[in-house]
Order: structure tokens, then sequence, then C-alpha cells
């Protein structure tokens, strides 16, 4: 039910890591999603597809994992690795 | 082009958490213990909290945070029974309380004159259960026109709270509920729940409940 802030936290986690920079940098938004984590992995999907279509993101993917447990987690990133400064 | 995978491993609910960490940290230190609210819409929490603020207001100071999606109707009804500060948080449509809307509304309470905080979360059984919000314990209020399979229904809230209030009981009478099959269903997810039965309109079982909340502000429940 409240898939959205979830989304917009996990939007947030990813700027932390990455900046706002670099359009498209981000391929991937990886995720662990427990069963009993109250989040319903589908509607999560939902709202990050549509926040990560949005600049900075610009169409990075979301991976969700389903696992076990109340886990809620961003796992990892994938990045394109072209600025001068990687 | 190359790709780079960054480990991040952080939880979703590591932000709010710190904070949650924050306000039970202040709440420790002025000697405060709380209670966080959790219940579906109607099953009477604000009925619940006003008979308490009426019964226990002028002996102790009960300091109430209270969250609506909407109005602040719960508060102007609060606020009628106490000369204690309730703060009113509008969620805009947010289904729950955060820990940055409780430490926000903290900042109007005097801790160091406060004995208990009481904190009215938003009418919804999913949302809060996964925003802590600094609270000594949740308490899981539901009545018995919801049904005595609430507790199946909704897990993850009893699992969170450490006791629940089973509201409305003036209408056991009138409806097929199962009060026993109610409770054991809510021990099935969470065996440790304490139960209060209550009826806050005749105020039947409301004596417990209030002699909990006064061990608590006292210092004397192991909340």
């Amino acid at each position: 039910m409240h898939e959205m802030s979830i989304a917009m936290e996990v939007c947030r986690i990813t700027r932390e890591q990455v900046g706002d920079e670099g359009c498209g940098r981000v391929l991937e938004v990886g995720l662990e999603v427990g069963d009993e984590s109250g989040i319903e992995a589908d509607n999560l999907l939902f709202w990050l597809e549509i926040l990560l279509a949005e600049p900075p993101f610009c169409g990075a993917r979301p991976g969700l994992r389903r696992v076990p447990g109340d886990v809620l987690r961003v796992t990892h990133l994938e990045v394109e690795d072209g600025g001068p400064e990687d | 082009m190359a790709v780079r995978r960054i480990e991040v491993r952080e939880r979703v609910m590591a932000r709010n958490d710190e904070l949650a960490k924050e306000i039970r940290k202040r709440l420790a230190e002025a000697g405060v213990p709380s209670l966080n609210l959790v219940s579906s819409p109607g099953a009477g929490k604000t009925l619940l909290l006003e008979r308490t603020l009426e019964a226990l207001g002028r002996e102790l100071a009960l300091a109430v945070v209270t969250g609506d999606v909407q109005t602040e109707n719960d508060a102007n009804r609060l606020a009628r029974h106490t000369d204690a500060l309730v703060q009113a948080v509008v969620t805009g449509g947010g289904c729950h309380l955060d820990a940055r809307q409780i430490l926000t509304a903290l900042e109007q309470v005097d801790l160091a004159r406060t004995d208990l905080l009481l904190i009215e979360n938003v009418g919804n059984l999913v949302c809060p259960a996964s925003w802590d919000l600094g609270e000594t314990a949740k308490v899981v209020v539901f009545s018995v026109p919801e049904g005595e399979d609430k507790p199946l229904k909704y897990p993850k809230m009893f699992r969170e709270a450490r006791y629940a209030v089973l509201n409305k009981i003036d209408l056991l009478p009138h409806l097929s509920f199962d009060l026993a099959q109610a409770v054991a269903y809510a021990r099935e997810v969470n065996p440790g729940l304490r139960f209060f039965f209550t009826s806050a309109v005749t105020g039947e079982g409301l004596e417990e409940w209030l002699g909990f909340i006064r061990d608590l502000a006292a210092g004397e429940a192991s909340a």
C-alpha cells in the first residue's frame, strides 16, 4: 500500500550512490524484497518503472529478487562506467 | 562501454530507522514511554484515546501525536479532553506516519513535563507496520464488527504489536463474533500478545487498559 514511498526511497538511495548527473548512467537497480516485508513486489515494480523512467535515471531497470523473510533492501547498482572520474 | 556493479546492500527503511533511533534516544533520556496505536479505520482508536485522556488527563501528563489523512478531526476531538498538547499530523493521503513526522511533532512537546506519549497512527493495518516511530511498543486495536480473522489477514501488524485491544465488545451479543477464535488467531501469529477487551462507548473493560497506561507512565509496566 505504501509501495510508492518505498520506490521513492529506493531512488533516493540510488542518487546517493551515483549523484544526479548522467541521464541513463544507471542501468539496473537491484533489490531484494522479502515475502514478509509487507511489500507487494508487483506494485513496487510498477512504481519503480515509473520513477526510474524519469531523470536522473532515464530508464534504469528495476531488478527485483524475491527472498524469504522481511528483508527489503537495495542490493546493487549496475552503472555505465564511462565517466572520466571513474 | 564498461558496466560496473556497485554493491549497496542498504535497507530501504534505513533512513527512517535512524530517525526512529533518535526519537527512542530522546524519549529514553526524558524517561517518557510511548505507545503507537494502529488499527484499521473506524476501530475506535480516537474514542479509546478520548476515554484515556478523560480518565487520566488530570493525574498524568499525556502528550498525543495524531495522524489523520485529510482532516484534523481526530486532533480536535482529543484536544477537547486535555490541556496537554495534541499535535496533529495531516498526512495528505499518506497511509502511515513516519519517524520524520514524529520527530517534527516532538519539537512542540515538552518532554521534560510529559509522563507518556501516545501516537495515534493513520487508520490502516498494512503500512504503519513497516515504519518504526521510535515507540516503546505498538498497540494494535481491532473491533468486533471487523471479524475474528483480522490477525490472520494482517499478520505483520499483529506480529509487530506487543499489545492488542479488542474494542466494541458491547456489540458481542449482536454479532456472530467468536472471541476465543479471535484471540487464538492473534496468538497464532504472535504468542506473546497481551490483550485488552474494551468498549470505549460503554466503558466496559477500560479499567484494565487505564491501569496499564498508569503503570506504563509510572515506569512500572514492562512495555
